[in-house]
């Protein structure tokens, strides 16, 4: 019995990691309408910050946060400006998307194999004196670092929601998702909106990648593997709905966790996999979807 | 106030204005009347900076605004109210009426603008947190002016304001857009297909006819002019029927 | 009939006839054979993607995973002593199977889920079949002792004759046009009446069956495989990508000259820069994708008003 509760709770503390994770992605792709390959990537290049400042600073790896945040913002600015801005030229959505599509997959083979050939193909993982210790939950064993990881996505999304309803910042971003055009009419730089809030998903993803580093382990040809987990959840959050990512996170992060109960955890990926291949032919609009709203 | 001065306009390699120009005097109510795919509409895009000119220059209170992205004419002074309304749907009047307001100078007044926009506009303060995709034709088409008010703009652009509106509506909104006009000496620049109700509210008037200006007057002379007569008001075809 | 393109005929006659004769009567020695194979491997995965992603306009980034199902497939039946050309095909039958599992319930869908959906089944296939042959999977050793890299560049070459004069037809059919309508102006041609989705379906298994040849030969060509992931890795799918792109998506010759600026530059980096060379491919990738988005074949457009002046001017001085 407590096997179950065990592997119900890990699942629920993933889930939330893997929210955070569809937060990031969502951004890019609700608010823009561009996809962003690269996001699974720049969650390891985020870990790999987190590594080395662990490793030359020796600093918790929780206290390197702002500095991952900060330059994976600076990142994803240089990847709206490079990338994505030359692409507004093109009014019709499809062509946006093919075309980030295909830059982004380019990307991700740039960041991919700098990694490897700067850090080397191993993986890397931060250890911390707390990182084995546990905490008893109803008599299931659950991580330190999974818990601090969990409480992290809580907190980020708490953020977001309130940035998004509550700043003028936040607005800007919901005009220009619904309407760039009548955006820029009433005043708002929407060229600018974009560029902060792609910013802001890599800062995410940045984020995720600490908690990745601490709890996993991180590979420069990891970053795939993560950026189709951020889909999946994206798909049962329903498409521009930044409110329904931890819950739809924790959804899936519990589905493959008791998955592991029947089938070999090395087939993890795969099933969630199908789980997202499933929702998009029979439930594509996702499991939450109620139309049109960011936040 | 704003000053056109020969236009030329195109859509990729296609021409649509040839050789515009015209001047808005402050206070002065003014109107482009024309048919369909005249040219009103991409006179107002380029006004709003939505389209760039390929010749010719447009100043505002003497500073060029021609080569300007949509959000620093915002800046300069000029809103429009834009065809369809192209409301925020998923956002509450309030919200819609705040982004409005995005430009660092119309932040500063904020809250005695939106006062005074749900002055002017009760029904809004009503449904404030009402989801603008949900309100009637003639709410939305309020919001969608008092969203344009909220940038304190010293000119109005309004595009095709009546489309999908009742009559009645119409003239409560057109005696508001009068009253504004008076009372904060707010210049307004109007495309309207309703050609009476154009020139009804308006001082004078622009007749725009495959991208060229074909005639020019004050409101009360073009209402009497034999061609807007037959081709705009449709009054000879009347007489030639009987 | 449509005239017939005397000066196109000619010229790619002589090209093959340069590549049927010229390895029979000099050795070029294993290394050029060898880097011969892997172009005529990646021609024929280059233009699978063109067929999908270039004429019809869905990008397939799982293309990986119809490479290296008709890998394993042409494997496993050819070592049961089959004779290579059989297995070859019906390797390439089996990536039409799974294409029509995946491919079509995915293909329904708008949008970036024809995309990620095909990644997701490669990065799938890669970790279950990671997971199953967690060994290197090996050969006869006749096949071993009988190696002879000259009949893998003869059929590499037959069937890449064969992929570049059946996509010639498709172009100019009626099935051709489709695709380009749907790459296009997807609504206009629904509003029109043409069955998107069957044309989308029908250029996704013929593609398939393309990447399964470019298996097949692989399969052929190889012999044995130490890491069996590496078979459905995401660096086939690049290669395919940034062939296409680099030559010119949408046109017959692209995927070739896209190939072949691939494999010369990958030839040249590696003794070079070693593992750097996938980053400046990286980057090259997204400097075409931004400043020439018609690849070289774009570029020759470019340079074609240039060439005809030039030799007017020549014949003018005679």
């Amino acid at each position: 019995m407590s096997n179950i509760l065990q592997v119900i709770i890990v699942g629920i503390l993933v889930g939330g990691l893997y929210g955070l994770v569809g937060l990031g992605f969502g951004l890019i792709q609700g608010v823009m309408r561009f996809v962003n390959i690269a996001q699974g990537s720049f969650i390891i290049l985020g870990g790999f910050i987190c590594y080395w400042a662990v490793t030359l600073l020796h600093i918790d790896p929780y206290l390197s946060i702002p500095l991952v945040m900060l330059v994976m913002f600076i990142v994803g600015v240089i990847t709206y400006q490079l990338l994505f801005s030359p692409l507004l030229k093109y009014p019709k959505a499809e062509m946006r998307l093919d075309k980030s599509l295909l830059l982004t997959f380019g990307a991700v083979w740039i960041i991919d194999n700098l990694e490897t050939l700067f850090w080397t193909p191993n993986s890397r993982a931060v250890i911390t004196s707390y990182g084995g210790k546990t905490v008893n939950i109803f008599g299931a064993a659950v991580s330190y670092t999974g818990l601090i990881g969990m409480g992290l996505a809580i907190l980020t999304a708490a953020i977001l929601h309130i940035i998004l309803t509550r700043t003028y910042f936040g607005k800007h971003v919901r005009a220009a998702t619904e309407d760039a055009g009548a955006a820029s009419l009433s005043g708002v730089n929407v060229q600018l909106t974009y560029m902060i809030s792609c910013g802001i998903a890599v800062a995410l993803a940045g984020l995720a990648g600490v908690v990745v580093v601490t709890n996993y382990s991180i590979t420069p040809g990891g970053g795939i593997a993560w950026l189709l987990t951020s889909m999946v959840v994206v798909t049962l959050a329903g498409t521009d709905n930044m409110n329904f990512m931890i819950p739809a996170g924790i959804i899936l992060g519990v589905v493959q966790s008791v998955s592991t109960l029947l089938v070999n955890p090395a087939y993890q990926q795969p099933i969630a996999l199908i789980i997202f291949l499933l929702i998009i032919m029979f439930r594509p609009q996702g499991l939450f979807s109620r139309g049109k709203r960011l936040a | 106030m704003l000053d056109i001065s020969q236009l030329d306009v195109f859509y990729d390699d296609l021409q649509a204005l040839w050789d515009i120009s015209f001047k808005i005097d402050e206070g002065k109510i003014v109107t482009l009347i024309g048919s369909n795919g005249a040219g009103k509409s991409t006179i107002m895009k380029t006004i709003t900076g939505q389209l760039k000119p390929k010749a010719g220059k447009i100043t505002f209170n003497n500073r060029h605004i021609d080569n300007l992205p949509p959000y620093r004419i915002v800046e300069s002074g000029i809103c429009m109210v834009p065809e369809g309304r192209r409301l925020f749907a998923a956002m509450n009047v309030q919200e819609n009426l705040e982004v409005g307001a995005s430009t660092k100078t119309a932040r500063k007044v904020k809250n005695s603008t939106i006062a005074w926009v749900y002055e002017i506009f009760p029904v809004l303060k009503e449904r404030a947190r009402q989801q603008a995709g949900t309100l009637s034709g003639g709410e939305q088409q309020m919001l969608a002016i008092g969203r344009a008010l909220m940038s304190n703009p010293k000119m109005l652009l309004i595009d095709e304001m009546s489309l999908g509106l009742s009559p009645i509506i119409v003239q409560g909104i057109s005696r508001i857009i009068k009253e504004i006009n008076q009372s904060k000496k707010l210049t307004i620049l109007l495309v309207e297909q309703d050609v009476q109700l154009a020139l009804s509210l308006a001082d004078e008037g622009y007749i725009i006819e495959n991208g060229h200006i074909v005639g020019r007057g004050k409101s009360a002379d073009l209402l009497c002019n034999k061609q807007v007569k037959e081709a705009y008001l449709g009054i000879n075809a009347l007489k030639k029927a009987k | 009939m449509i005239g017939i393109n005397w000066k196109t005929i000619s010229i790619s006659g002589l090209v093959l006839a340069i590549m049927i004769f010229v390895p029979l009567f000099i050795n070029l020695g294993t290394g050029i054979m060898n880097q011969l194979v892997t172009l005529l491997i990646y021609i024929l995965l280059a233009q699978s993607w063109n067929l999908i992603g270039g004429y019809t306009g869905q990008i397939n980034l799982g293309i990986a995973a119809f490479f290296g199902c008709s890998v394993m497939v042409t494997h496993f039946i050819w070592v049961t002593g089959i004779p290579i050309v059989i297995c070859v095909l019906v390797g390439s039958l089996s990536a039409i199977i799974l294409a029509a599992l995946i491919g079509i319930p995915t293909l329904r869908l708008k949008g970036m889920y024809f995309a990620v959906g095909t990644l997701a089944l490669a990065q799938a296939l890669q970790v279950i079949m990671q997971n199953i042959f967690n060994r290197s999977i090996t050969t006869r050793g006749d096949y071993v002792q009988s190696y002879n890299i000259d009949y893998r560049y003869y059929l590499g070459l037959v069937l890449v004759v064969i992929v570049l004069i059946a996509i010639y037809y498709i172009r100019r059919s009626k099935l051709g046009q489709a695709l380009v309508a749907i790459r296009d102006e997807e609504q206009a041609a629904q509003v029109m009446g043409v069955n998107t989705f069957k044309y989308k379906v029908i250029s996704l298994l013929i593609s398939a069956f393309i990447a399964g040849l470019a298996g097949g030969l692989y399969a052929y060509f190889r012999l044995y495989f130490y890491y069996t992931g590496d078979i459905f890795g995401l660096n086939w799918t690049f290669s395919a990508v940034i062939a296409v792109i680099i030559g010119g998506g949408g046109t017959l010759l692209g995927p070739v000259l896209g190939s072949i600026f691939l494999v010369i530059l990958g030839y040249i980096f590696s003794l070079t820069l070693g593992q750097a060379n996938l980053i400046v491919f990286g980057f090259l990738f997204i400097i075409v994708m931004l400043f020439l988005p018609q690849g070289l074949m774009g570029g020759v457009d470019l340079i074609r008003p240039w060439l005809s002046r030039w030799g007017k001017r020549s014949a003018n001085k005679i």
